[in-house]
């Protein structure tokens, strides 16, 4: 029998914004392995970005993850993150950061641990357990929509 | 019966909703659905999402661009006075309830406020005296009921997450 967070995470990608994204091609759900869920995010190129994000404890807990390689069951390379053009999506998708494992976004979890300073410079991004899953992947789906963005120096074969 | 999906937003709804109708219904049953649904009483207007005039209630609830649904919006507005206000300078539209907040802020940023499309990215809506946000699908009614038809944002550069050069920062 599942967990309540996982019942609760399930819940939530069954909710109407959610499936509003897949509709419009925003992202798409890859698939779960409790606690993970593999969420693909279309970035403005058409490149998608599988993300894994670690739901433990969810909604109240915030989600954490960053680029997967769903083919090889690990992080994404780091020559195949999104790229920069040195402003907010390298500060965002920074692989050297906890070895890929998380995004560098207020809404993470072990992101926003030891960042207390974020709560005040920029609430909108704090998590809120209210709206889900379709706040992190807005933020992310808006980064790679942003001018900053730039595709891999290496995609997929 | 072949069905269609209904992604909607109304006033006082604070998310995205869905329902399925029949393809044979009209707009005025799916108005009146959706009313009853969530309490909308009296006279309401039902839009398509964007759309300048409210829906024909006679015609069958179809729209320009399906791609797997239609997104319509139920309100007692007809318009919402928008107010942006952008380096000390307002500028004021009204809007169909219907009308996205990218759309409200293509128009503010981009032909009022003189910013590339670029430049326009890089800015958000903040609903004025708050810390709130709205998505860039977010219609514009679901912030504002009846009979106070407007709403007030800033144009604000956004937030930038500066840190984690290099690994734990």
């Amino acid at each position: 029998m599942a967990s309540p967070d996982e019942r609760a995470l399930r819940a939530d990608l069954a909710r109407p914004a959610f499936r509003l994204g897949q509709v419009e091609g925003r992202w798409r759900l890859a698939g779960i392995a409790w606690p993970h869920v593999l969420i693909g995010v279309t970035a403005k190129d058409g490149q998608e970005y599988v993300l894994r994000l670690d739901c433990a404890g969810f909604p109240q807990t915030p989600p954490t993850g960053g680029p997967w390689d769903a083919e090889r069951n690990t992080v994404l390379a780091a020559d195949r993150w999104p790229r920069s053009k040195g402003g907010r999506v390298g500060a965002v998708f920074n692989p050297c950061w906890k070895g890929g494992t998380a995004l560098y976004l207020p809404c993470d979890r072990e992101s926003i641990a030891g960042h207390d300073n974020w709560r005040t410079e920029m609430p909108s991004k704090i998590w809120r357990p209210a709206d889900g899953i379709v706040q992190y992947l807005e933020l992310v789906h808006e980064l790679l929509h942003s001018r900053d963005y730039a595709a891999p120096v290496r995609t997929a074969a | 019966m072949k069905t269609i999906d209904i992604f909607y937003q109304a006033e006082g709804l604070r998310e995205i909703a869905h329902l399925e109708v029949g393809a044979e219904e009209n707009f005025a049953a799916l108005k009146e659905t959706i009313g009853k649904k969530h309490d909308l009483g009296g006279e309401t207007f039902i839009f398509l999402e964007d759309a300048d005039e409210p829906a024909d209630l006679k015609k069958a609830a179809h729209g320009p661009d399906m791609k797997g649904g239609l997104k319509v919006h139920v309100h007692h507005c007809r318009h919402v006075q928008v107010g942006v206000t952008f380096n000390g300078e307002t500028v004021q539209h009204p809007f169909a309830p219907s009308a996205t907040i990218a759309r409200v802020k293509k128009w503010a940023a981009e032909r009022k406020f003189g910013m590339s499309e670029d430049e326009a990215g890089e800015h958000v809506f903040q609903i004025t005296g708050t810390h709130e946000r709205p998505a860039p699908n977010i219609h514009i009614g679901s912030l504002v009921a009846h009979p106070h038809c407007r709403i007030a944002f800033d144009l604000v550069p956004d937030e930038r997450v500066n840190g984690a050069p290099g690994g734990e920062a």
